[in-house]
């Protein structure tokens, strides 16, 4: 699996709560085998101790019935052969040679008398010696140039000697090793199966949880009236699927409230608007000397100044609470802000001022035409009504992978830092603010309202950078299914 | 010109009725939806003024039933809402307009007279406009003024077009704008008179009768007389 694909279930809840569980599992596995493999091994010890006892005790019985002739090394050794081959554990394929068995007959001297076995008994004799052999209690014995221990049981005879027959552990090892291994691979087994079963579920569970969570994510500003998917289902998740809905339930509803407070706060306002406006007109056009126009004309400006600024703070209102309605489109910033310095640069150069753009080409983006349009042109009236002389702006227009930068940079003075310390909050200063006002807020909702962000701060060179960041145009263009209803209200 | 106002404020009505009477419409009135159905059906209008917030129904399903009657004069919609409804981008589309309030006069007949122009056969496109000593080449992107060759620049040439297709009427800041730069804000600065002033420079040469006059408070005038 390719690092790609694997790192997102890697960092998924499902793959986490079956890391643990299989833990949990394969250690409670591992434990019950530990306890069944010790129970085996003492079991295997036990029934070659009860054949060493007892072939011992035979050949002990064989050694002293046999007359010490000439024969007697003969007839005890044939014996003490012959028990070899009847081993316990002993596996089929072992060679014909017989070195996992050894008699040893000790004289009363301690000396090496009889000796059946692999090599010359020596070693054997040695670590005889080096330890205390108890008789009826078998012991292990480790044994020089031999890997693995013996398990020796002793008699002593009515002559004085010492019989003492040894077996290899090396078959019980075997046994217990073959165990081990099928205990080991079917814990595996056991374990990887486990994982699987776990993994499968919670994923299937957890799935639901995720489909959720991306439908969650998909209901934007202007899609509130889509909902999660809900299952029959009376668990966990299904509860969480409809509290989540009943909550989307309550948020479409203080957000249409919201719609229907300031629409009808702009239409009860826009509506004597017009009318004075229009009377104004009517005025103006009936007067005929230039002094006798000039109040009314004050008034007119005074009065389309007003009602933007009604515009503006609206829309600022609605997306502090994150419910600004956009029409979207495709807009390409780059001609945009060509089209907009085309408009500005004349006035500003009539107050001696410098504007650039530093753009390397198109840049479309998924937004509310309207609305950028209006943001830019705060920005640039910002620009305007603030910066001295001989100042210089540069625009710069830059993608930045996941969202696209737009740059304001000046030489001017810079914010005050009365200013700078509450920035883009919601001044209402009226319509004497001084454009840092309700001006930035407006930058602000509009660029919150596209999903992005907007940051404002003196450079460090001198003079004040602007930054609005705006997400690109990845997601698709929602329709606006809020305004549709807010029409039909 | 006959012209149907389906508006229900009586102040917007009333001053609204006397501007329209004023630039050479016929103008009837209705205050609600019934009215306006009624009356629609009866006379044959060239225009309706159509505002979408009526008090026995809403405007947009009035010019629907309007248009399933059978009435198919262009309408122009009056909204005092702050967002755009999809139905009215839908009427936008079929050939009418919106202007949003409160609005200015110069622009409202504006836009009455690019949608009874736009619902009249198109006529042969000129290549030259004239308005008095000053001609315009719309192919070679040229102005000459009294014979002498005008150093514009390419938008300086868009923004005397415009004034000269609308010579004799006033168009403001805002239709200006719309149409020349393509975009409907508000700008908080004199922009707009500052690319006037700038043509006027130009247009308006020394010794010569000015062209370009400036209406205070309500836009900007082409002299045609």
């Amino acid at each position: 699996m390719s690092s790609k694909i694997a790192s997102p279930i890697m960092h998924s809840a499902a793959w986490r709560i079956s890391l643990w569980a299989t833990l949990a599992f394969a250690c409670g596995t591992v434990l019950v085998f530990v306890f069944l493999h010790n129970f085996v091994a003492d079991d295997i010890q036990r029934r070659s101790d009860a054949w060493l006892s007892g072939e011992v005790e035979v050949l002990g019985d064989v050694a002293e019935r046999t007359p010490k002739d000439a024969l007697y090394d003969r007839v005890v050794g044939e014996v003490a052969e012959l028990a070899g081959k009847e081993v316990p554990n002993k596996l089929l394929s072992e060679s014909s040679s017989n070195d996992s068995v050894f008699f040893l007959q000790t004289g009363g001297d301690g000396s090496l008398k009889l000796w059946v076995g692999a090599g010359d008994g020596k070693p054997n004799l040695r670590a005889i010696r080096a330890i205390q052999i108890v008789p009826d209690h078998p012991t292990d014995l480790r044994v020089m140039g031999f890997d693995v221990p013996f398990r020796v049981a002793s008699i002593r005879i009515d002559d004085g000697t010492n019989i003492y027959l040894g077996l290899s552990e090396r078959d019980e090892l075997r046994v217990l090793r073959s165990l081990r291994l099928r205990f080991f691979l079917i814990w595996l087994l056991l374990v990887l199966f486990g994982f699987a079963i776990v993994f499968f579920t919670t994923r299937r569970m957890l799935s639901h949880v995720r489909e959720i969570t991306e439908a969650a994510s998909r209901i934007g500003h202007s899609d509130l009236n889509a909902r999660v998917p809900t299952t029959e289902r009376n668990d966990e998740v299904g509860h969480l699927a409809r509290t989540l809905n009943r909550m989307l339930d309550r948020i479409e509803n203080s957000v249409h409230q919201l719609h229907t407070i300031t629409d009808s706060l702009a239409h009860d306002l826009r509506s004597p608007l017009t009318a004075i406006r229009g009377k104004l007109e009517m005025s103006l056009s009936a007067v005929d000397q230039a002094e006798q126009a000039e109040p009314i004309v004050a008034a007119i400006e005074e009065l389309d100044r007003l009602t933007e600024f009604l515009n503006q703070s609206l829309d600022v209102a609605e997306s502090k609470a994150d419910a600004l309605r956009l029409t979207r489109s495709e807009v390409d910033l780059d001609e945009l802000l060509r089209i907009m310095i085309d408009l500005y640069e004349p006035s500003m150069s009539e107050k001696g001022l410098q504007i650039k753009l530093q753009s390397k080409g198109p840049i479309r983006i998924a937004a509310d035409a309207a609305l950028i349009h209006r943001m830019v042109a705060n920005i640039f009236d910002n620009e305007l009504k603030h910066l001295p002389a001989d100042s210089t702006v540069t625009i710069q227009l830059r993608n930045e992978g996941e969202s696209i930068a737009l740059i304001c940079e000046d030489n001017g003075p810079g914010f005050s830092e009365e200013v700078l310390a509450h920035l883009f909050e919601r001044r209402v200063k009226g319509l004497e603010s001084n454009g840092h006002g309700l001006g930035l807020a407006f930058i602000d909702a509009v660029a919150r309202a596209h999903g992005g962000t907007a940051s404002a701060r003196n450079r460090r060179s001198g003079g004040a950078r602007i930054e609005v960041l705006l997400p690109h145009a990845a997601r698709e263009l929602a329709k606006s299914p809020m305004a549709a209803r807010q029409g039909a209200a | 010109m006959r012209l149907l106002l389906v508006e229900d404020e009586i102040d917007i009505q009333n001053f609204l009725r006397s501007s329209l009477q004023e630039a050479g419409y016929q103008v009837e009135a209705a205050a609600d939806g019934k009215t306006a159905e009624r009356v629609a059906i009866d006379g044959q209008f060239d225009i309706l003024i159509v505002d979408l917030g009526l008090p026995d129904q809403d405007g947009i399903s009035l010019i629907l039933r309007l248009r399933q009657l059978g009435v198919r004069a262009p309408v122009l919609i009056l909204s005092a809402r702050r967002s755009v409804d999809d139905r009215v981008r839908g009427l936008e589309q079929g050939g009418d307009d919106y202007l949003t309030k409160p609005f200015a006069l110069a622009e409202l007949l504006a836009r009455l007279r690019n949608l009874l122009k736009r619902n009249s056969p198109p006529s042969n496109e000129a290549t030259r406009l004239r308005v008095l000593d000053l001609e315009l080449d719309l192919l070679r992107r040229e102005a000459i003024r009294s014979g002498q060759l005008l150093q514009l620049t390419p938008q300086e040439f868009v923004l005397l077009e415009y004034l000269c297709r609308n010579a004799g009427r006033v168009v403001t800041r805002s239709m200006i704008l719309d149409k020349v730069w393509g975009m409907r804000i508000q700008p908080d600065t004199n922009v707009v008179d500052v690319h006037i002033y700038r043509l006027r420079g130009k247009v308006d040469g020394h010794g010569q009768q000015p062209l370009i006059r400036t209406l205070r408070g309500v836009g900007y005038v082409l002299k045609d007389r």
